[in-house]
């Protein structure tokens, strides 16, 4: 049995994968991310290529956070790193199939966990109708929110399919449902229900559910303990969730720290009594591939004494 | 009409009342800036307040601020046709690369609201336009924020560019956003952070008092 599952089933302590995403491999593969962003064989081939660099205990295939609402009409730039919302755009591509390609290649090629990450239903409604008139709207219009979160769920649902089918695990982000920008009651009124379904449907056809949320999650852990996924992504790996978490090194450390600050967030973190070590978020593009080898290493060395 | 009940509109978050009240207490002879400094942005404040306590978040924010500038646009152009006392002048935006504008917004509002002359360049802003703005400007205060950690080297930037064109001197730098800190704004010379909107205000009072 793998290790991510081996934690989930609380026969070993720890597994490791720091969020290293396309763009960092993309990074350290010579690659410019405006090529591999639309094309499913290079996002396999520089995840790939960060899978051997690195050799974590499973493999995340997050593109960007738009593949989804671009699928569905919204424009979008890319950047020489990211992918940004906006108006100078390449409109109405749909990236899922080149996902949907880029995982099948990684499944035959990884002897790990392969991870796909997709939007909370919450998170893509926002990005549909606008970031802030979607928040104003949740309190001002609740059945028009309601009309474009099912939208998005709608879309999600259908993607999902595709995804299990071809035998990937899921991480859902959500992060506009962070309690850095809604209350917990609209966290429960707007986007407990669609995460319920998408975690319940991954279930259903045995593969694994992680859900990564940013900022303050304090408030929305009761809740979030009760949606059935196998992983939880926070920032506070301190917050007491049943739900096997997922973090202990922030993205400031990994950026920009030193092998002394590394080591101190690592052995600080391995006093959880299970956890998957990670980041807090996406590791920067930028990041000195020794940091995430001395991340791993030290984590290995610590739990190996 | 009693002035507070436009400062409890502001904090109701209920624009279409704010304005009929502001509408109201002008006729009946409130003088604009006392609707201003008394209601608007005391009750704006208050929305600080509570974003801070964490009993109001973005949404409640976002449309609070809509209250606030529903009475705000009433009255401002009857204050600016008055002898106005000279306002410090800060200039705001996202640095480049970098899309999200709400934490920024918030910022912006509550700074508004608080007395300053507030200028906001938006967000994916280029070095060369902050360093523009802060030449053409003059402010007192650069405050600039980002969300993503992709885009903070960008702070840094702007920062050097000041300092190369020997305008560092004269201007206060503040940073915020997400994946900033204290150490972060430190490092890159910055003369303040502030985890959120309303502590900006306070950071901002702070620096520029005296």
């Amino acid at each position: 049995m793998d290790k991510i599952r081996s934690v989930i089933k609380k026969q070993i302590k720890y597994a490791v994968f720091p969020i290293v995403c396309v763009d960092h491999c993309a990074h350290i593969a010579n690659v410019k991310f405006t090529d591999v962003a639309i094309d499913g064989e290079k996002i396999a081939q520089v995840l790939l290529h960060g899978y051997n660099c690195y050799q974590y205990d499973m493999v995340l295939l997050f593109l960007d956070a738009y593949v989804e609402a671009q699928a569905l009409g919204c424009p979008v730039r890319f950047t020489p790193y990211s992918t940004l919302l906006g108006p100078r755009s390449t409109q109405g591509f749909d990236r899922t199939d080149e996902i949907i390609k880029a995982a099948q290649i990684l499944m035959e090629k990884i002897k790990v966990p392969l991870f796909v990450s997709i939007k909370g239903p919450f998170t893509l409604a926002s990005f549909l109708a606008g970031m802030q008139d979607f928040l104003k709207m949740v309190l001002k219009d609740p059945t028009h929110a309601e009309a474009v979160i099912e939208q998005a769920l709608d879309f999600q649902t259908k993607y999902l399919e595709r995804l299990l089918e071809v035998g990937a695990n899921i991480f859902i982000g959500d992060p506009v449902a962070s309690a850095t920008v809604i209350s917990p009651v609209v966290f429960r009124d707007f986007a407990y229900e669609p995460l319920k379904k998408l975690i319940t449907m991954t279930k259903e056809k045995g593969a694994l559910s992680g859900i990564h949320i940013c900022g303050d999650t304090a408030p929305l852990i009761p809740q979030l303990d009760t949606l059935g996924a196998d992983i939880l992504s926070i920032e506070d790996i301190t917050l007491n969730a049943q739900t096997l978490k997922m973090g202990g090194v922030s993205t400031t450390t990994i950026l920009h720290g030193n092998s002394t600050a590394i080591r101190e967030e690592v052995s600080r973190a391995l006093q959880e009594p299970r956890l998957i070590l990670s980041t807090s978020c996406d590791v920067p593009v930028e990041t000195n591939p020794d940091n995430i080898k001395e991340m791993i290493g030290w984590a290995h060395e610590y739990t190996d004494n | 009409m009693k002035p507070d009940e436009i400062r409890k509109a502001v904090i109701e978050m209920d624009d279409v009342k704010t304005a009929q009240l502001v509408n109201t207490a002008l006729k009946q002879g409130l003088a604009p800036q006392d609707i201003l400094n008394k209601c608007l942005i005391s009750g704006m404040k208050e929305v600080g307040e509570l974003f801070t306590r964490k009993e109001y978040y973005v949404p409640e924010v976002l449309l609070a601020s809509e209250a606030f500038y529903a009475g705000f646009n009433i009255v401002s152009p009857l204050i600016k046709s008055q002898p106005a006392e000279e306002k410090t002048k800060v200039i705001i935006g996202v640095v480049k690369g970098d899309i999200h504008d709400i934490g920024k917004n918030i910022v912006k509002v509550l700074i508004e609201a608080s007395g300053y002359d507030i200028i906001d360049l938006g967000k994916d802003v280029s070095t060369e336009r902050f360093i523009k703005a802060v030449t053409i400007e003059k402010p007192a205060v650069l405050a600039m924020s980002s969300l993503m950690i992709t885009t903070l080297v960008h702070m840094e930037e702007v920062i050097k560019e000041l300092i190369k064109k020997k305008m560092r001197r004269s201007i206060k730098v503040i940073v915020g956003g997400a994946p900033v800190n204290e150490e972060f704004a430190n490092r890159i010379g910055a003369d303040g952070y502030a985890e959120d909107a309303a502590r900006a205000v306070k950071l901002l009072d702070k620096l520029t008092s005296g």
